[in-house]
């Protein structure tokens, strides 16, 4: 659907508001802020899966691979060159590292992936989340298994109460600022050329190449940015947040699991869906171990059986057909 | 020195490449007649897992005799599975529960008796928690808006659907699992001798695993190959399309596969602990999936017998690198080696994604 004019961009105004207003319920009201860092971090697992998979409809079952080198980039950052003397710039030198490492490794993968399709791509992607987190165990790199702890750094560059605050408030509100930027960046895809050529490749990727759209360009466009955003999202909801790595964490393939579940729940390939999605499984997860500890998965895993089969096209996709001929099109995509 | 390790080590890993590639056919049985990667696969091995672990341990049966109970479970399983979850996803006609033939109403009721039998059987097992209610409402509820309702096909999204339910599928079994035996790692001890080759020592049940394996896979190929049931079967794998129009019924076709396929996975299950007897636990599949993953793109992923020698090749190279990793200082030989099985997949995927054994 071509959108021309100014109402171009106006999708982004629900986006803000609900990011807002969950920004602003974590610093309202007492003793929540944790429970809005986790749906924090799902929304924006969730936005940041999404600008590939909604987008192209391919399952990166690898994905948490870019998230865990992200990890590490900020992770190298700190734990070298805090004797630097660099200060609070070892920060963005982490963010940088940490974009930079999820880009080249998305460049490495993609150039083997993306030549594949359907269950070829979705294997291809498992091997490289395990393989590289093995070779980072195995050829002991960046202290391997052993891991990297750098609490120590961490304080000694920002300051013992800097170093707090920042693992308790502030990565969460970096967290916020990733999630924006994925959400702007899906919108800005959405409404230009990258978007209508993705989408025509969703729908017929032959039918698309025969048309003369360059699928592979636009394919590597998509997976670049989903990746750096994912190293983003790595560097500050578990780099700086927990200022401690393990390549068992952050190479966990259930994180994979759950930005398909939340793509899926909110609706594939839409701009509001991981917002929804994110909100739902976090709140739901939330309260289930509140609940049942223990029980989680086993009440999860036959929801998401259901709403698979039954509801394919997810709660917002579900609310735009609703949507359709009224005032609030322009806003729900 | 290093050579005799090495082939002591090639020939242990020729012995676990049978059971491997035996664990590996029936994701490649189901790839190749539904298109569906199972995602869930390790949990069905780890099923079989507790299969013989549970009649070797509560009534003394041995695991080689547990292979016939955990292929029965397999099947059942394979059943309720694909009726309930996968059906409405793949299947040509794109039909729910509601327009099903007597044949499969009569399977379903079939399935569900057997399961529910084999709940009662292993009762003593039960913690009853509200969870365990709570789940099986929600079953219950889905089921009913599924023979409401029927599903749909979903031909854009269908591929990435079946991941996530198998994958879901697999979840359900695990965290069953986990529930009727705790999450401890369990093993047991079936010793009936050993042979000493000189490099190295085989136990007798490592070889029965083995053999059982190549028994299983050559009855496999008979059946494809030499009965109408298995033709049919093959029919589909190559052209649905023309398998219909020749009379091929071909939803049953895609049930009976899924089925097989669950049946061998879990018996594999049975297998693969008489060669490692310990550490079975609700969550020991996940390993074995992506081995399994491995396995069948070296075969090709669409055919069985591909998977088998595919994990006959999986079993020599994992065990021979294994080998030459452990000699090379600074490194950490095991993850080494599974960072080297996964170097091969990408790179079988990239140059020669029909596998390495088909010649066309």
């Amino acid at each position: 659907m071509m959108v021309k004019g100014s109402g171009k961009y106006l999708p982004v105004v629900p986006v803000l508001v609900a990011y807002g207003a969950l920004l602003g319920y974590g610093l309202m009201v007492p003793g929540k802020w944790q429970l809005v860092s986790q749906l924090a971090f799902y929304c924006t697992l969730g936005q940041a899966f999404n600008l590939f998979m909604g987008m192209t409809g391919y399952v990166d079952f690898g994905y948490v691979a870019f998230m865990g080198v992200g990890t590490y980039g900020m992770a190298v950052s700190i734990y070298n060159l805090t004797d630097k003397g660099l200060g609070g710039w070892v920060i963005v030198i982490g963010f940088a590292l940490a974009a930079l490492f999820s880009v080249l490794l998305s460049l490495a993968v993609g150039a083997v992936a993306l030549r594949l399709r359907g269950a070829y791509f979705a294997i291809a992607t498992i091997g490289v989340n395990e393989g590289f987190r093995f070779l980072i165990e195995g050829a002991r790199i960046w202290n391997g298994s052993e891991g990297m702890i750098f609490t120590r750094h961490m304080k000694q560059a920002l300051g013992k109460p800097g170093a707090m605050a920042m693992g308790t408030f502030w990565a969460d509100v970096m967290m916020f600022a990733v999630a924006i930027l994925a959400a702007v960046l899906t919108l800005v895809y959405m409404r230009n050329k990258v978007g209508y050529a993705l989408t025509a490749l969703r729908e017929d990727e032959d039918a698309a190449k025969v048309m003369g759209i360059n699928v592979t360009k636009y394919k590597i466009i998509a997976f670049i940015t989903s990746a750096a955003l994912a190293g983003l999202l790595g560097a500050t909801a578990w780099a700086l947040k927990l200022q401690y790595v393990y390549p068992t964490d952050v190479f966990e393939i259930h994180y994979t699991v759950e930005a398909i579940i939340i793509v899926l729940l909110g609706g594939a390939g839409t701009l509001m869906g991981p917002i929804v999605g994110g909100l739902i499984y976090g709140i739901a997860k939330y309260f289930l171990a509140i609940v049942l500890p223990g029980f989680q998965l086993l009440i999860f895993a036959p929801i998401i059986i259901a709403i698979i089969v039954l509801f394919p096209e997810g709660t917002v996709g579900i609310l735009k057909k609703k949507l359709t001929g009224t005032a609030l099109q322009r806003y729900v995509i | 020195m290093l050579f005799e390790q090495l082939s002591g080590n090639l020939i242990q890993g020729l012995v676990l490449g049978m059971v491997y590639g035996m664990a590996t056919m029936g994701l490649s049985l189901i790839f190749g007649v539904l298109q569906v990667v199972n995602v869930g696969h390790g949990a069905f091995i780890m099923v079989g897992a507790f299969t013989a672990l549970t009649m070797f341990q509560a009534m003394g049966v041995p695991p080689v005799l547990a292979i016939p109970m955990a292929f029965i479970i397999g099947m059942s399983l394979g059943m309720l599975f694909y009726y309930g979850a996968v059906k409405p996803l793949v299947s040509p006609s794109g039909i729910g529960i509601r327009k099903l033939s007597a044949r499969g109403k009569g399977v379903i009721a079939g399935s569900v008796v057997g399961v529910i039998l084999l709940m009662w059987l292993t009762s003593g097992f039960f913690k009853v928690n509200i969870a365990i209610y709570l789940f099986l409402g929600i079953v219950f509820l889905y089921a009913i808006a599924l023979y409401i309702y029927g599903g749909r096909r979903q031909d854009k999204a269908a591929e990435l659907a079946t991941l996530l339910v198998t994958f879901s599928v697999g979840v359900i079994l695990e965290e069953v699992v986990k529930q009727l035996f705790t999450s401890e790692a369990r093993g047991y001890n079936w010793d009936i001798g050993k042979i000493d080759l000189g490099i190295t020592v085989l136990p007798y049940t490592k070889l029965l695993a083995a053999m059982g394996s190549l028994a299983i896979a050559v009855i496999l190929y008979l059946w494809f190959n030499k009965t109408r049931a298995g033709m049919a079967m093959r029919s589909v794998v190559e052209d649905d399309v023309g398998a219909r129009v020749c009379g091929v019924n071909v939803d049953w076709q895609y049930a009976l596969s899924f089925s097989l396929g669950i049946g061998l996975t879990v018996t594999s299950g049975v297998l693969l602990t008489m060669f490692i007897p310990v550490g079975i636990n609700p969550y020991m599949g996940g390993p074995y999936t992506l081995k399994a993953f491995v396995i069948a793109v070296l075969g090709g992923l669409a055919s069985p017998y591909g998977a088998f020698f595919g994990g006959v090749v999986f079993g020599l190279l994992e065990n021979g690198s294994y080998t030459l990793f452990a000699n090379i200082p600074g490194l950490e030989p095991f993850a080494m080696t599974r960072f080297f099985s996964f170097v091969m997949l990408l790179v079988i995927l990239l140059i020669r994604p029909t596998g390495l054994l088909k010649a066309k």
